[in-house]
């Protein structure tokens, strides 16, 4: 096949490309974007208002005004190359930087506005001028946030906008946008921006009867445009910037990169650089369309593979040019950081955007697709050990041993990256759920840890958080929390009333069905208000289904559909009913009411404590401490089942917690396992913070007690090895093998991470001398020094097991 | 029944994959250096953890044989504790604990079985370690008969100071034994551990006689037994029993923690300055003799 011209054009660049400084390229790189002051960029929300100021585009449709307005900030923003970029794109103005959304969360966010360059925790710099500018926006905004179409004022918007992202009972993600998503860069990168507004142009003249699909194709259009638009400003960038460059080898790399821009993303791919580069823009726009959370490239290892091949059989590209692409490319992923508030932070710490980048699994036959691409993306993930992109794992029961050992080693090391899902138990889980089974076995984790079958399902994995443990709190006060007055909750017996465990049961049943009935209340009006007033063209052509049902991924035109609810606090609540079981029922220590007065008074008593804390926990393979938390998932999942949400999807079951259990737990009151109100609830499917006292084999033991057919948005399983046990090569070996048991025996997922507990404290002491520590927290990878200080004790806190 | 005074899952030094580890209580010997003090005793004891204790002497309430003292680094009158363990149980601080518990045979492969897949993927089992096993012979009998009708790898650690018979009766049921070899002078092994080293060898070559998977091991204690003379003479021990390795493992001080809390009386044993490379030196020192040394970390 003869070589296009741009092939001719990398070629010849390549190896000069190769002699310049190429060595320490991504650790620059790195170092560059490390070093960089996070702060706020001001200029998207600017740009948004602008758009919308003009009288002319309200009157547009929505559909058009999204796609309007994104364009019209992605191309009028500012934009850079930093020196040493081979893939390049900005997601804001600054080298790292947050995005503000005032139209969705963004004036909520705005209370910390003068706080954020002088917070503890996540300090985000921010000029005078652009906090003048940001407040100058919000009475335009006051009246046209999403939430105030959900309520009768603008105050009534905001409180709901806070509550919901900072609710005791609750907490709907979907009021600050959907997003959650894994595009369908494959397609992507096949077509370019232009096949797509093709096939959108081609759609649209056979639909002139109904206006609403008329006006996505239009809106689609629009996007595919402003996409292949904002790929072409670094094009010209790159070309004026490399007839100025001096130094001869970098002119020559800036020739390369306005080639590639000027390709993609409007043309296929025809490379594996051009691919990578398409992925980067497309990420870029999609988080500056919507919520700037979860969006995941998702399975890179296997649809970038065919360009890596075909460019290695060329002699276009190395394995070591293209594990330096695969470098600079993840480094660029780290140049985004959440705006948050305080309070916000509190139920989202760890700075993180939820990017997930998935390696191993198989194709869509079910064949093994690791590849060498898998390889170099674990190697890169090993290297650069940074919070972006959250690297996943997946492995099956013919995962090759070179990849398990690459895995396993990696984390034995102290990586803390990937984790690790089971596709035996995932791809049946989606298959149960109407995924079709090529479809199901082309998945990825998205968010957290939540399977997403990538590009052609829309699952708002992470909709709503619902606090499991304060339905627990009601169901033992007849619905009112403990020393309060209020009725929250349905009205249930008084716990004097109560004379076994089945009255106990019966209670926590009403309150979580009542419970839930209320989000999805409450869910449905924020899911109605996106579709209707944030529709979100772009992340929709991405989709697959949504072209050709003519309709946004909001409002259900996406090929798979769903909504992901968290429960959190579940281990807390299993192991509060085996003690009730075992102290009141059986062993009958105390009285129902003498129980929850010891609650009232926050177990103060230590006696009490210490006998409660004594019972029967989960994660000490002690199925009578076990079934209670499978008891537990069992109710929760009964109160979503049949229902549907307005996309008409199901809500499926997740359980992880994000930094939420840290959060609750200063909500919740005493609960019946002994834990104290303050003390952190358990973090998603893990055992309760030191409760698991007979080391990891009895833990996951009790972890394969639970039917995670039943948790189908995904379970965070967190496990933490000493470095000492598992950092020699028997220690890695034995890992290795505990965990291939596991999920052998029907495992989902787990997240390993092997520290060094004196090295948390140090880090704690004198952040100073670890500014970059990598640790997992609940499904994502943050730095330590990100966390809040509550967050760092429990880190440190928690069991270090294996010793 | 035997006595116990722990039970470790997920075991990954103590024989080949993933194991459990019973640490049997009570021991023949008292070596000065014992890492494990509340194995040595076979009778169960009360733990006092005094950098726990809040000092509000709920235990002295429970104790019904006024046993509870009131010293700052002292619970527990060993003269009147008959180690029932109320007072263990009332201590919310967990700074009183209980050591050593009765076991039944069927109970304890029951708990053990519990980690049956893993041992089956990783080629683990079950490590008897302690204290002596050994000591108590009559119940390994019957445990390790149950182990193995259940397919569980056995592995025996031993610092061979038993009857030979005793250690004979068992040879059928065992995968493995790790026996210890401390010192060759039988003087210098008496002034160590309390007891001459005779028939610890003499066990150990007519166990090698008769067991193929004998393996040696050795506790360096650094200016105890890593002299080039001790080296040497173990090394020739174990050519002549035609044996050509042995499992060097590392000292440290954390036992020596553990003494005060059982009031044991014994000189606390403290190497103040371990030197980084002996357990190197001890392995060259092998290796020079044709003696393969493995170091565990
Ligand atoms: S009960 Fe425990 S904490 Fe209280 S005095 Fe006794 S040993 Fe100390
Ligand atoms: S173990 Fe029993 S006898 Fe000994 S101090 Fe405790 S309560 Fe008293």
């Amino acid at each position: 096949m003869p070589l296009s011209t741009n092939e001719k054009q990398a070629r010849s660049v390549s190896p000069r490309l190769s002699l310049v400084k190429k060595k320490d390229r991504v650790t620059r790189l790195k170092e560059a974007v490390q070093a960089a002051t996070p702060g706020i960029c001001t200029e998207r929300a600017l740009l948004w208002t602008e758009y919308f100021k003009d009288k002319a585009n309200r009157t547009k449709h929505v559909y058009v005004q999204m796609a309007e307005a994104l364009a019209h900030s992605q191309n009028n923003r500012s934009i850079a190359i930093h020196p040493g970029e081979l893939i390049v794109g900005n997601y804001t103005s600054r080298r790292v930087g947050g995005l503000m959304f005032p139209e969705l969360h963004g004036l909520v966010v705005m209370q910390d506005l003068f706080k954020f360059p002088t917070r503890e925790t996540n300090p985000l710099e921010i000029s005078r001028l652009n906090q003048v500018r940001l407040l100058s926006i919000a009475p335009f905004w006051a009246t046209r946030m999403l939430a105030v179409k959900t309520c009768d004022s603008w105050l009534d918007a905001f409180s709901l906008v806070l509550n919901q992202l900072m609710g005791n009972y609750y907490i709907i993600n979907e009021a600050a946008g959907i997003s959650h998503i894994a595009p369908d860069y494959e397609t992507l990168c096949r077509l370019g921006t232009d096949g797509i507004k093709a096939q959108a142009s081609k759609l649209q003249k056979q639909s002139l009867m109904d206006a609403d699909k008329w006006y996505f194709y239009e809106s689609v259009k629009i996007a595919a445009e402003g996409l292949a638009a904002f790929g072409e400003r670094y094009a010209q960038l790159a070309a004026e910037m490399g007839e100025n460059e001096l130094d001869e080898g970098r002119a020559a790399e800036l020739k390369a990169v306005a080639e590639v821009c000027s390709r993609v993303p409007r043309k296929g791919a025809k490379t594996f650089r051009e691919a990578l580069q398409c992925c980067f823009f497309a990420q870029i726009a999609i988080n500056n369309e919507s919520l700037d959370n979860s969006v995941c490239p998702g399975r890179m290892d296997h649809y970038l593979y065919p360009y890596y091949e075909k460019d290695l059989k060329t002699g276009l590209l190395t394995r070591e040019e293209a594990k330096e692409l695969v470098g600079a490319f993840s480094v660029k992923m780290s140049e985004i950081v959440p705006v948050f508030s305080k309070y916000i932070t509190r139920t989202h710490g760890g700075f993180f955007n939820g990017q997930i980048v998935n390696v191993g699994g198989t194709d869509k036959n079910g064949e093994d697709s690791t590849n060498e691409l898998t390889m170099i993306f674990l190697e890169v993930m090993d290297e650069l050990r940074m919070r972006q992109p959250n690297y996943t794992a997946r492995v099956h029961k013919n995962s090759p041993k070179e990849y398990l050992d690459k895995v396993y080693g990696i984390l034995s090391k102290g990586a803390n990256s990937p984790s690790i899902y089971n596709d035996e138990v995932i791809v049946p889980v989606l298959k149960q759920n109407g995924v079709k089974i090529g479809d199901a076995r082309n998945y990825t984790p998205v968010g957290c840890v939540e399977p997403v079958a990538q590009g052609v399902s829309f699952s708002s994995t992470d909709a709503a958080l619902f606090n499991t443990a304060i339905i627990l709190e009601l169901a033992l006060n007849q619905g009112r929390r403990l020393g309060r007055f209020a009725q929250i909750g349905a009205k249930t017996k008084p716990a004097s009333q109560m004379t076994c465990i089945e009255d106990v049961q019966e209670a926590f049943e009403i309150q979580m069905f009542h419970g839930i009935n209320r989000l999805l209340k409450d869910l449905q009006a924020i899911e109605i208000a996106n579709a209707e007033h944030h529709p979100t063209p772009l992340s929709s052509m991405l989709l697959d289904g949504c072209l050709e049902n003519g309709a946004c991924s909001t409002r259900g035109g996406t090929r798979y559909n769903f909504s992901g609810i968290q429960c959190v606090g579940l281990v807390d609540v299993g192991d509060s009913l085996a003690a009730i079981k075992q102290a009141v029922f059986e062993d009958k220590k105390l009285s129902m009411e003498e129980l929850v007065g010891h609650l009232k008074n926050n177990l103060s008593d230590d006696r009490w404590r210490h006998y409660l804390l004594n019972m029967p926990k989960f994660g000490n393979d002690d199925p009578f401490a076990d079934i209670w938390t499978a008891y537990a998932l069992d109710v929760f999942k009964a109160a979503l089942d049949g229902k549907t949400s307005t996309r008409g999807g199901k809500y499926t079951v997740g359980v992880y917690s994000v930094t939420l259990h840290e959060y609750w737990g200063t909500v919740v009151s005493a609960l019946p396992n002994g834990r104290r109100n303050g003390e952190s609830l358990s973090n998603g499917m893990s055992p309760s913070n030191g409760q698991d006292r007979k080391g990891p084999t009895a833990v996951l033991n009790s972890m394969n007690r639970i039917d995670y057919s039943k948790t189908d948005n995904g379970v965070n399983f967190n496990i933490k090895f000493d470095a000492n046990t598992v950092g020699s090569p028997a220690g890695c070996i034995a890992m290795k093998s505990i965990f291939s048991t596991y999920f052998k025996r029907g495992g989902m997922q787990a997240q390993i991470n092997v520290l060094d507990p004196k090295v948390l404290i140090e880090a704690r002491d004198n952040p100073e001398a670890y500014p970059h520590l990598l640790v997992r927290v609940s499904g994502y990878s943050a730095y330590f020094n990100d966390l809040t200080p509550a967050m760092k004790e429990e880190m440190i806190r928690r069991t270090s097991m294996g010793l | 029944m035997a006595i116990l005074f722990d039970i470790q899952r997920f075991c990954i030094h103590d024989g080949p994959g993933v194991r459990t580890t019973l640490f049997f209580k009570g021991c023949p010997l008292r070596c000065q250096w014992c890492q494990n003090p509340e194995s040595q005793n076979p009778k169960p004891e009360i733990a006092f953890y005094q950098e726990k204790c809040v000092g509000c002497f709920e235990c002295l309430e429970a104790c019904p044989h006024e046993a509870i003292v009131s010293l700052p680094d002292r619970r527990i009158d060993r003269g009147k504790c008959d180690a029932c363990g109320l007072c263990a149980e009332v201590c919310t601080q967990d700074a009183l604990r209980l050591v050593g518990k009765d076991w039944d045979a069927e109970s304890l492969v029951e708990e053990i079985a519990a980690d049956r897949d893993f041992f089956l993927d990783s080629g683990g089992g079950l490590t008897l370690s302690g204290g002596e096993p050994l000591l108590q012979g009559d119940f390994l009998l019957e445990f390790l008969s149950l182990a193995k009708s259940e397919g569980i790898h056995t592995n025996l650690e031993t610092c061979g100071m038993a009857g030979y018979e005793v250690l004979s009766s068992l040879t059928s049921l065992l995968d493995l034994v790790y026996f210890d070899l401390k010192l060759m002078d039988s003087q210098e092994h008496a002034k160590y551990t309390g007891a001459s080293n005779a028939r610890i060898l003499s066990n150990f070559s007519l166990l090698a006689g008769e067991f193929p998977a004998v393996q040696a091991r050795m506790p360096v204690i650094p200016g105890v037994n890593d002299s080039a003379e001790n080296i040497f003479q173990t090394a020739a021990f174990l050519r002549h029993n035609n044996k050509n390795s042995i499992h060097l493992l590392p000292y440290h001080n954390l036992g020596q923690s553990k003494l005060t809390r059982l009031d044991a009386g014994a000189e606390p044993f403290y190497i103040r300055d371990i030197p980084e490379d002996y357990l190197i030196r001890a392995r060259e020192a092998f290796e020079k003799e044709d003696v393969h040394a493995i170091v565990y970390e």
